[in-house]
């Protein structure tokens, strides 16, 4: 009950600071799709006064996964006859000749799994069959990835692979600091990296604090970074309870034995050095890529879409010409309409066609 | 038409489910009669009755809490209680698949039969069909029900007015929840209970208990789709707007870990045993107070208000104090739910 009403009173006073800014223009970019989703669904922007600008940023894996990512998945399931195993969202995501969902109508074996091990069981299940994870995500999702290979291993499993698009978030704070004044670092990925990788970047001009995702949490990480805005580049650790200084060493020692850095492209951001993370030569047997010999794929998006600029805060959804029209979250255009962590779907859930006074 | 083909959507209860009822069945079975609501209310030489059918596929068909006959009974009872009407006499009918073991199909039967006790009505026909192995999943279940309307009570989902109070009679989203867990996809363990109950014994003591039936405008019982789904369908049959107090909406902790863990809005996880109710506001608190006295209502609280507008959409004021659109219900739920 105390702890409640410790609770309550942080959030009364971290509002009072944050709707009270009077200060030159900031722009504050969220990094995180739970971020943006929890910012829609507590109706944060209705409180913040015109001067601060919530930006969404690249957050959402299957958001920034390349159109050429789906047509390697398409190629692998039609020219191969594997079977996909792949988290649910991917399967309605758009590429250059249809969805894996459309794939799956005409034929292709697509198997949704709620983790990577799933899919590992899966193909131990099903010995007849090529099984190729489909592994996205950050470094909260990619740990996960190297366990499946980890177990496959032990397994000396002959038909499983993954196809990797797994991406690492230091890239993209570098590449998008310009967009944003301060960045409300994602609390699950600094809870991996530790809060020193964030920390490191404040000698490189760029700002920003780790935001848990409670109302008083977010709340309170905003009223930070209100109150550090205008001086010398800062950092703060918001979410302390989850996030520590040197992260998780086990899940950083998984990523460094069975993955290894490449450049990869981001949807929206085109490819970024040494963002990405593909399958370790070492364990090259569980690369898809190397073992179907997948050529490149050319990845044509529709061209009225602007997923690109809103995941770089360059635009708002209501600026696309498709947002709402051709692309809803029943029949996504872009990847961003796709993920109930994406900008444009959050922004047509909460406020579909409502009167301004829903924001 | 021509190349459209059934798909799960169009089971989930939603916006998928409605059309496919309004732009077919309802083109073909138009009638004077014919219900959007829960039962249709029909006159037989001078009296009342309500009637209504419901089908039952869940799957697994026991799950911790109930079971597929339990169900088959409260769904049908529910839906006559809605209306305020009696639950009397109800029929059902089998589809059971080759190789169902038959100690099974008893324990459902017994279930049933303890069920309908429990609130008064009786079973006074079936049908037994027997599918090849893998043309059915175990059994499914179909009950059609009759019940006799109450004197000076009158609901509909059309009633709903500016002003009302927006009750819901327990905890959210514990049927949906039981079920996932039951079908272990996840590997998440939680001690969730179905809240499958029949509600006529609880809204017989409310009906009794309140001055002026008419005060109650409308009883809906959030299945398929949850508290949100059946907020959406009052908000547009009623035309009215409904707002929702965030913090006033009750649901247990381990229902919150288990939807925040996955994504799920609690709002859209499945009751089996909770009603959503509209009244005046005058009528509020003796309605509460004869909820709380039964057993399946003693966790019924007021979650929010009805306003003229904007009508048809649902609104929720947050814990920060903005007010955020409800996101409609997308149809994306689990088949097989009930």
């Amino acid at each position: 009950m105390e702890q409640k009403t410790d609770t309550r009173r942080a959030l009364a006073a971290a509002r009072e600071i944050v709707c009270t800014y009077r200060g030159p223009r900031l722009r504050i970019m969220e990094v995180c799709g739970t971020h943006t989703h929890e910012i829609f669904r507590l109706g944060v922007r209705a409180l913040l006064p015109e001067t601060i600008e919530l930006i969404s940023g690249p957050g959402c894996p299957v958001c920034v996964t390349p159109v050429s990512f789906i047509d390697e998945a398409c190629y692998l399931a039609r020219e191969c006859g594997v079977t996909l195993c792949t988290f649910g969202d991917l399967v309605r995501v758009p590429g250059s000749s249809g969805s894996l969902a459309d794939a799956r109508s005409r034929g292709a074996r697509v198997q949704v799994v709620y983790t990577p091990l799933d899919a590992v069981t899966y193909a131990t299940d099903h010995p007849e069959e090529d099984v190729v994870f489909l592994s996205v995500g950050f470094e909260t999702t990619t740990p996960a990835s190297a366990l499946a290979m980890k177990r496959a291993s032990a397994q000396s499993l002959k038909n499983f692979s993954l196809l990797t698009a797994n991406k690492t978030m230091d890239a993209a704070y570098l590449a998008m600091h310009e967009s944003c004044d301060a960045y409300l670092y994602p609390g699950h990925v600094c809870a991996i990296t530790g809060a020193r990788v964030p920390r490191a970047l404040t000698a490189r001009g760029i700002s920003g604090v780790v935001a848990g995702f409670t109302a008083s949490e977010l709340l309170t990480a905003l009223a930070v970074i209100v109150k550090s805005a205008g001086h010398a580049p800062f950092f703060a650790n918001c979410y302390p309870r989850v996030v520590t200084e040197d992260g998780s060493p086990a899940a950083q020692a998984l990523l460094h034995t069975y993955f290894t850095p490449v450049d990869a492209e981001w949807r929206g951001l085109g490819v970024l050095p040494q963002s990405g993370l593909a399958v370790a030569p070492a364990y090259a047997q569980f690369d898809a890529r190397v073992r179907y010999r997948i050529p490149p794929q050319e990845g044509r998006s529709n061209p009225a879409c602007r997923c690109g600029d809103i995941l770089r805060g360059a635009c708002t959804p209501a600026d696309c010409p498709l947002y709402g029209k051709t692309c809803t979250p029943e029949h996504p255009v872009g990847a961003c309409m796709v993920s109930r962590e994406g900008t444009c779907a959050a922004w047509y859930q909460y406020r579909g066609a409502a009167p301004a006074s829903f924001s | 038409m021509d190349q459209e083909r059934i798909t799960l959507a169009h089971g989930a209860g939603g916006q998928k489910t409605a059309e496919l009822i309004e732009r077919l069945f309802a083109r073909h079975f138009q009638n004077p009669d014919l219900t959007a609501d829960d039962a249709a209310v029909l006159s037989l030489g001078g009296t009342k009755i309500a009637m209504t059918t419901d089908g039952f596929i869940v799957s697994p068909w026991r799950f911790p809490g109930g079971n597929i006959g339990e169900l088959s009974i409260c769904g049908t009872v529910n839906d006559l209680t809605c209306m305020g009407a009696r639950p009397r006499y109800l029929t059902c009918a089998f589809q059971i698949e080759e190789g169902f073991p038959l100690r099974d199909l008893d324990a459902i039967a017994a279930s049933m039969a303890e069920t309908a006790r429990a609130c008064g009505v009786t079973i006074v026909a079936g049908d037994t069909k027997v599918a090849g192995r893998g043309q059915v999943d175990g059994c499914f279940i179909t009950t059609t029900g009759i019940g006799e309307l109450l004197p000076n009570i009158r609901t509909g989902g059309a009633l709903a007015r500016p002003g009302d109070d927006v009750l819901v009679t327990g905890d959210i989203g514990r049927h949906g929840s039981a079920i996932l867990l039951a079908r272990d996809s996840y590997g998440i363990e939680a001690e969730v209970t179905s809240d499958c109950a029949p509600l006529w014994p609880m809204m017989e003591h409310v009906f009794a208990a309140l001055p002026q039936g008419d005060a109650l405008h409308t009883l809906r019982d959030a299945t398929r789709g949850g508290v949100g789904t059946v907020l959406y369908e009052i908000a547009r049959e009623s035309g009215v707007g409904i707002e929702l107090r965030a913090e006033a909406i009750p649901c247990a902790p381990a229902v919150q870990g288990l939807t925040g863990l996955l994504g799920l809005n609690p709002l859209y996880l499945a009751c089996e045993g909770r009603l959503v109710l509209f009244c005046a506001p005058a009528v509020t608190d003796a309605v509460l107070a004869a909820l709380h006295e039964t057993r399946e209502g003693a966790g019924a609280t007021r979650i929010g208000t009805v306003s003229a507008a904007p009508a048809g959409r649902v609104s929720l004021i947050t814990e920060l104090g903005t007010r955020t659109l409800l996101p409609p219900p997308t149809g994306e739920l689990l088949p097989r739910i009930c």
